[in-house]
């Protein structure tokens, strides 16, 4: 133990407090200066998730939130998203033996799809800006008010939604419920016009230029402080949309039962574009109730490690019903580290009105009954499995990073469900 | 050491009293119900009165009196005592020696009960070669120091129990909390409580301060002292030289996150005597000094 040189010049502004606040924290077993986020700043958390599938689509998405707490406790979360999109996105249609042949978004251009392989438009490539601000306030000491605005948009997809909701805390702050209503405003505007649904791809036949649909949401939110270690959340979602909910970009393959070939346009009144250009433009019903159960449990260790195990559920009007589980262990470890192992898994059923593809008879069928259709292999049945890991460091004055690791595969009754991802995030925190 | 709690209504919740390391403490709570009060408090107390016990210099049953009895033989440390010792280490560096905690011995020459009775150089200088850090020997789980050498932990022990008692509270409650160890504070709460600083010498508040969150502790000789031929002694005594910091505050409040951090800040800048504030200055930390 060297006693330091006297007459050194003192070090640098601060230094000592800072020396001391993490010595102390070391003394007192608390994380190092994790929980000194500076007050009267913006908190500032900045990511960059990156998402790339095999073969498929990839994407970057930049998200800078800012968040900052007012001295009468008020708080003003602002948020800004860019999503960019490029690659081949599955566009409804079924693999085949035999070659495909379909219309560009715009319907301008043709496409062939080989034997065998999943139908892919490969002339996805989208952007996303989305900004929202949310500002809560307190009532009273207990109860809490928010409202928020939000707006997003693509080059076919304008969306504005407003929401406004009360927490309530309870029994000392050991229960909150909350209670959320959202509303949503989309406009769809596809290339080229709304194509009319259940009709040949190759007539390239446009409805208006754009759509639109609403949705409402409303969340009820329980969040139960169990006994010091754990803390469980249970949340009721009931989405209920409203107006045009039908993929532009996507068809279903009409295929004679027989044989498993594609049918052609020419031989059921259609325009002839090419081989296997038998595709109808989807359709889906032109409402839709969603009710969602989200069930979350957090058990704080007494080494400070944490499990998360969470459970959702639901269910829609549309048959399709899911289940996920969620869980995840965080390591707290020396100096601020952690690490977070993640697996997640997730299943759904199809929806009634999804088909692999369908026969001449079917076809007929549906159109006659004014029923729905879609070959989307998110609205059938599906299977995902994800693992990862996040690992990162609480630093000084609450800054903090992280990055995240994860592979997703996912499989279902269709080539074109079958895809797999990997996913990685950067992250971080620091106030301003 | 166990004492008794006393638990009294006030406007906004309850206040828990008792006695602890010679200090009036309490708790004080709002929103919660009496037997939750009853239940904070007690722990508080109780966690003040184990870290007395471990800690005190007084007591002759704990790891303060076995290092002082062990005549330079090494001894066996916990983890809680070995956290407290890193703690003393990383002052005792960062002051450059000034804040000793085998400075103690002192007190044996120096007893600041009011009086005139300075004691002479030969006397200091007698002690002198029973202080510093730098003398200890430390390993993992044990300690050896020189025969005659003691330890002190009277700087730090306070506040850690403050800090340490939060904690604890925090684990059984998220209402709103205040706990006071004589004056050393630290506070948990959504809604501010307002502390007034003391100034001790002329019974009057020197400031104020919203705590919601972070802690407040004083430093100072307001109290104990000499005073001889017009010259006051302050008992922040510098363990170099034997003697009494010069031309420095009386006492020192500053405000940080935590108890220990705040304590020791004060400590830190006292011993710097006339440079206290420049110190304080540097750190930028609310600090109230008084100087007359």
């Amino acid at each position: 133990m060297q006693l330091k040189k006297q007459n050194q010049p003192t070090v640098c502004a601060g230094s000592v407090a800072k020396t001391l606040a993490l010595a102390s924290c070391a003394l007192l077993g608390v994380p190092a200066l994790a929980a000194d986020a500076p007050a009267d700043q913006w908190q500032v958390d900045g990511t960059v998730l990156l998402y790339s599938e095999t073969d498929r689509v990839s994407a970057v998405e930049p998200v800078i939130k800012a968040s900052r707490t007012f001295k009468n406790e008020s708080k003003l979360d602002l948020k800004l998203t860019v999503d960019s999109l490029t690659g081949n996105s599955h566009n409804g249609a079924t693999t085949l033996d035999a070659p495909q042949t379909f219309t560009s978004p715009s319907g301008k251009d043709v496409y062939q799809v080989d034997a065998g392989d999943v139908p892919l438009d490969d002339s996805f490539k989208d952007t996303r800006v989305a900004v929202s601000a949310q500002y809560s306030w307190l009532l009273n000491r207990n109860l809490r008010a928010t409202s928020g605005l939000n707006f997003s948009n693509e080059y076919d997809f304008f969306s504005v939604g407003a929401n406004a909701g009360l927490s309530w805390d309870l029994n000392q702050k050991n229960t909150t419920l909350s209670f959320l209503l959202g509303l949503e405003s989309d406009t769809i505007e596809p290339v080229g016009g709304v194509p009319d649904p259940l009709t040949l791809q190759s007539d390239n036949l446009r409805l208006d230029s754009s759509e639109s649909r609403t949705v409402t949401d409303a969340l009820l939110g329980w969040t139960q402080v169990m006994n010091r270690r754990w803390i469980m959340q249970l949340n009721y979602n009931l989405s209920a949309a409203s107006g045009y909910m039908t993929d532009p970009y996507k068809v279903v393959t009409l295929i004679d039962p027989v044989t498993g070939l594609p049918l052609e346009a020419e031989s059921l009144g259609g325009t002839d574009i090419g081989a296997g250009d038998g595709q109808v433009y989807e359709l889906r019903p032109d409402s839709r109730t969603k009710h969602a159960l989200y069930w979350e449990n957090r058990y704080s260790r007494e080494n400070d490690d944490v499990i998360a195990v969470g459970y959702r559920f639901m269910t829609d009007d549309w048959g399709i019903t899911s289940h996920t589980l969620d869980l995840k262990y965080r390591w707290q470890l020396e100096n601020g580290w952690f690490v977070q192992p993640h697996v997640r898994y997730y299943s759904q059923s199809e929806a009634d009105f999804w088909y692999e593809s369908l026969s001449e008879v079917d076809y007929n069928a549906i159109v006659a009954s004014n029923d729905y259709a879609s070959g989307d292999y998110r609205l059938g049945k599906l299977t995902d499995t994800t693992v990862g890991v996040k690992f990162g460091r609480d630093l000084a004055n609450g800054r903090k990073w992280d990055a995240r690791l994860e592979f997703m595969q996912q499989s279902g009754d269709t080539d074109a469900a079958d895809v797999s991802a990997v996913i990685g995030q950067v992250g971080y925190r620091f106030y301003w | 050491m166990a004492g008794e709690t006393r638990l009294s209504r006030t406007r906004e919740g309850w206040i828990g009293r008792f006695e602890a390391m010679a200090s009036p403490c309490e708790v004080q709570l709002r929103d919660v119900s009496r037997v939750l009060a009853q239940h904070v408090t007690d722990l508080v107390a109780a966690e003040a009165w184990r870290v007395e016990q471990r800690f005190s210099r007084y007591r002759d049953d704990n790891i303060i009196a076995r290092v002082r009895d062990a005549n330079g033989v090494w001894v066996e440390v916990d983890d809680e005592f070995e956290r407290l010792l890193d703690y003393a280490t990383s002052c005792w560096q960062l002051s450059e020696g000034r804040f000793d905690i085998t400075s103690g011995v002192l007190r044996r020459a120096w007893r600041f009960d009011g009086s005139d009775r300075v004691p002479s150089a030969a006397q200091v200088a007698e002690l002198l070669p029973l202080i510093g850090w730098g003398k200890v020997q430390r390993e993992p789980g044990r300690m050896q120091m020189p025969a005659g050498m003691e330890i002190d932990l009277g700087g730090v022990g306070k506040e850690y129990a403050v800090d340490r008692a939060l904690l604890l509270a925090r684990q059984h409650t998220s209402a709103d909390l205040l706990i006071n160890f004589g004056g050393d504070l630290t506070a948990s709460a959504q809604k501010p409580w307002q502390v007034g600083i003391e100034n001790l010498r002329h019974d009057g508040v020197a400031g104020q301060i919203s705590l919601s969150q972070g802690a407040v502790a004083t430093s100072g000789d307001t109290r104990r002292f000499l005073l001889r031929d017009g010259k006051r002694y302050s008992h922040i005594l510098d363990p170099v030289s034997g003697w009494p910091v010069e031309g420095g505050p009386h006492s020192i409040t500053v405000a940080a996150a935590r108890c220990t951090e705040a304590g020791m800040l004060a400590t830190l800048a006292l011993l710097r005597g006339k440079d206290a504030e420049a110190f304080l200055q540097a750190q930028n930390v609310r600090y109230w000094c008084l100087w007359n």
